[in-house]
């Protein structure tokens, strides 16, 4: 991996803050550091109005940042663009278009130089991928919320981003259908290795399906407080995830620190928790027992925040 | 199927089913067990009905082919009884009410009519409108089909005559036996009359004679007598006009039980008209189909042809120029009897047409500049504001003031209507050159552009700017183009509120359009009323009460095309506000 796919995606210092008609200028997030590897899946995960859905909706472009800056691939981004791929928490397809048409909107962007028939194939495909094979041709209406979405994931993927953003992109489902699109993505994922930021809630899904872990503080003036890297081999089997011997103490670790953030106690106790939990998964990542992939030694740039 | 198979006495007891119709869904069932492929046919069948119900909105569809499918019968017809009968009661309940309560009135134009005169007024709008359509075919009509249809005309004109004695007779002995039935009722009244007339004649007497013998003593009596005999005079004068105004009343209630005619004779008057109608447009039909007619016409003046190229041969020094002359007006006159037609009147269905196209013409040039603008309002909130104040100010203009206005601007364009090129192109049309549009059509249309245009303009523009958030965002993160955005994005999401605002202007429009025309007098339902109102016949009323539902059913139409639209284009069902 060269120095550019080390530091593929860089967030730094960058900080949000909205004026407040009334009173002191309102900061969501603040002093955010971040570095993405290339191909690297990274969960945010905090409590709901934490700044997670800013975050990514500044690396989108769609909100522009109060201070500090975002680069991807060595450069910096200005403005939401093809080359970062969103999939909402709402599918938000355009409901007078079929499903085919909702991904062909961004092929024909994404391709201009491709002929009809190429882009047609590559819609085709893409559809096939998320298992929408034999509903290309079907309104929204007529789909379900989980066949939505994954004709909202198609139609990112289908752009051949840099950087994938996902918005809790299950956050409206049951659960039996997000785990089948966990899986969807996670299948996608490990076939064209899209650098990925994925903001939930979820514990679980932040386990299963990214390499790092983020955790973020509460806000207003939210940052990282934590960053956790996962030893879970690729690609993800939901078995072997859940048997791997340290996932309720990974599990146990992101909850108690979600729980630290409501009570604000127990801080030390909990910094001294995730530090012993690191390091046996350092070890087991240092003797090459689970990731196949070369390992990096967590937080080689990324210092933890508690720990200063 | 199980409903099916309920015993029909509990049927009978949870609904109002009338027992005729119960057998019915068991006939369907065994023509289910029979034959698979009825089923299908007939599943076919009800799901398109279903479905076109649900488009057009008529809610009265689907319990009653729910119904004949035997699904929930108690529930199909108390949905029957909700969307048809109770309907149907009040509609039934309003006619009732307008029967009893119309003659009662009178108005200048006669009594209010009743629905059954209303109906006559259809059919007589209707048989003038068919008769003037013959009267065309007969101009043109030629050959052996002419001479059969003019011996037909006259063996109906023949066959006439003893009905038309008949009904004179009818005529005279009904007016006879009217005026004697009037002269019964009026004659206790003129009793009546005399004796008050006389009553008051001596109370008058009574009243002078004791004020003269009063004046005869009053230059020495004192100030007060002088006073009362004052007072007594201004009672005199009061009594008189107290008694005037009792005969003039009496005079009035006279005059009503005169003028009252009873229904024989006003069926026996009617039964004449209709026969000396038909009569008249008789006659009218055997002098298009004989002497007026273009055949005969061409006949005659071919005949008059040969008789001039004749002359003109045989004729010889300074005959010749004046012959030759007079051969070459025969062939430009029998040129002019080819290309003429007959000079066929405006019918009601021919001006309900030429309002519609009218409605739909002005319609077009509405929304033809409202939804542009409107895009652009919605896109802009610095053009919106620049447009605000127009809207504020025009919006509320009355098409009263429109139309003058409108007809000034469209003169000037059109100096000379028999001489314009694009007015004679649009009159050698095919489907529309029989409406004749003139400047005073083109003025109504655009005043209905004029009034229509707002609501589309504001709800395009409410549209356009309201487009869900997530789909721009969408199209930021796409970073479409404006062209795609526009049309990919914006005007799809604002498509239903056009449809709404178009419906709205096009109801706005058929409004303003009767109005139009009747200031205009462009040909039209507007003129027919107008027409109408001036013409003063005895159905005239009548007449104008068609018109009424006439407008009333073609606008239902045009709203329901509209839904029909916005059904079409809206993604969600959010159209079906009725």
């Amino acid at each position: 991996m060269s120095s550019r796919d080390q530091r593929y995606v860089e967030l730094f210092q960058v900080g949000k803050t909205y004026p407040n008609a009334v009173g002191d200028p309102f900061t969501v997030v603040e002093e955010f550091d971040l570095i993405m590897r290339r191909g690297d899946v990274v969960s945010l995960i905090g409590h709901s109005g934490c700044g997670k859905s800013t975050v990514l909706s500044m690396v989108a472009g769609l909100n522009e940042t109060s201070r500090g800056s975002i680069a991807i691939g060595g450069r910096e981004i200005s403005g939401p663009g093809p080359d970062r791929a969103v999939v909402f928490q709402a599918p938000c397809l355009m409901p007078w278009l079929t499903a085919y048409q909702n991904v062909r909107l961004g092929v024909d962007r994404v391709y201009p130089h491709a002929t009809s028939a190429e882009r047609h194939e590559v819609c085709e495909y893409y559809l096939a991928a998320v298992g929408l094979g034999d509903c290309l041709y079907r309104l929204p209406s007529e789909l379900s919320g989980g066949m939505q979405q994954r004709v909202g994931i198609a139609r990112a993927i289908a752009l051949k981003p840099r950087l994938l953003l996902l918005d809790e992109p299950f956050g409206r489902l049951d659960s039996i259908t997000r785990m089948e699109l966990q899986d969807v993505i996670l299948r996608t994922l490990d076939r064209e290795s899209i650098t990925t930021l994925l903001v939930t809630h979820d514990v679980d899904e932040a386990l299963y399906m990214s390499d790092r872990v983020c955790m973020m503080t509460s806000g207003p003036r939210a940052r990282i407080g934590q960053l956790l890297e996962l030893p879970f081999c690729k690609p993800r089997q939901r078995e072997a995830v859940l048997e791997h011997p340290l996932y309720y103490d990974l599990r146990a670790c992101l909850v108690s620190f979600l729980e630290e953030q409501d009570t604000q106690r127990g801080r030390l106790q909990e910094v001294e928790f995730v530090s012993r939990i690191q390091q046996e998964v350092e070890t087991l990542v240092e003797n090459e027992v689970v990731r196949s992939p070369s390992p990096q030694v967590a937080n080689s740039t990324t210092e933890l925040a508690v720990v200063n | 199927m199980s409903t099916l198979t309920h015993p029909p006495a509990t049927e009978a007891s949870t609904t109002t089913t009338p027992p005729a119709l119960a057998p019915q869904p068991v006939q369907l069932t065994t023509a289910r067990e029979i034959n698979p492929r009825v089923l299908a046919a007939w599943s076919r069948f009800k799901y398109a009905g279903l479905r076109f119900a649900d488009v057009t909105g008529l809610s009265f569809l689907p319990p009653i082919l729910r119904l004949l499918d035997g699904e929930e019968t108690a529930k199909q017809w108390r949905e029957i009884v909700r969307t048809l009968f109770v309907p149907a009661a009040a509609f039934a309940l309003f006619l009732f009410a307008w029967t009893v309560v119309a003659p009662h009135h009178r108005t200048k134009s006669g009594v209010v009519p009743t629905p059954s005169a209303v109906w006559d007024a259809a059919q007589s709008i209707w048989a003038f409108h068919e008769r003037e359509g013959k009267k065309e075919s007969a101009y043109l009509m030629s050959g052996d089909e002419r001479s059969t249809w003019l011996t037909a005309a006259r063996e109906r004109l023949t066959k006439l005559e003893p009905y038309e004695q008949a009904a004179s007779r009818a005529v005279a002995e009904a007016t006879v036996a009217n005026q004697q039935s009037v002269e019964s009722k009026i004659a206790p009244l003129v009793a009546q009359r005399k004796e008050l007339e006389e009553s008051i004649a001596s109370a008058q007497q009574a009243r002078l004679a004791a004020m003269e013998t009063q004046q005869a003593a009053l230059p020495s009596a004192s100030v007060e007598t002088k006073e009362a005999f004052l007072a007594a005079v201004r009672a005199h004068q009061e009594a008189t006009e107290a008694e005037r105004l009792e005969l003039q009343q009496l005079d009035a209630k006279i005059q009503t039980a005169r003028d009252r005619v009873d229904a024989r004779l006003n069926g026996a008057k009617r039964t004449q008209t209709a026969i000396a109608e038909e009569r008249q447009y008789l006659a009218t039909l055997v002098d298009q189909l004989d002497g007026a007619n273009q055949e005969s016409k061409l006949d005659r003046e071919i005949s008059q042809l040969r008789n001039n190229q004749r002359d003109f041969l045989a004729s010889a020094g300074s005959d010749i120029l004046p012959a030759a002359m007079r051969v070459v007006q025969s062939e430009r006159r029998i040129n002019a009897v080819r290309e003429s037609n007959y000079a066929k009147p405006w019918t009601l269905p021919m001006q309900i047409a030429r309002s519609v196209a009218c409605v739909f013409f002005g319609f077009a040039i509405g929304s033809l500049i409202a939804i542009p603008v409107g895009v652009l309002c919605g896109l802009s909130p610095t053009f919106m504001s620049a447009m605000t104040p127009f809207i504020a100010l025009f919006k509320p203009v009355s098409p009263i003031v429109w139309l003058p206005i409108a007809l000034i601007i469209v003169g000037g364009f059109i100096p000379d209507p028999n001489n314009n090129g694009m007015l004679s192109f649009l009159e050698a049309l095919p489907l529309i050159g029989w409406m004749k549009i003139n400047p005073a059509f083109i003025a109504s249309a655009v005043t209905v552009a004029l009034c229509s245009l707002w609501a589309t303009l504001v709800n395009t523009a409410l549209g356009v700017a309201s487009v869900d958030k997530d789909y721009l965002n969408v199209a930021r993160v796409l970073q479409l183009n404006f062209r795609d955005r526009l049309f990919k994005i914006i005007i799809p999401s604002a498509l239903p509120l056009i449809f709404t605002g178009l419906r709205i202007s096009l109801g706005v429009g058929w409004m303003v359009l009767i109005a139009g025309e009747l200031l205009s007098s462009s040909e039209g339902i507007g003129k027919f009323v107008w027409d109408q109102f001036n013409n003063g016949a005895s159905d005239s009323f009548a007449k104008m009460i068609v018109v009424v539902f006439i407008v009333g059913v073609i606008g239902l139409i045009l709203d329901r095309l509209m839904v029909i639209c916005q059904r079409l284009v809206s993604f969600d069902n959010s159209g079906l506000q009725v």
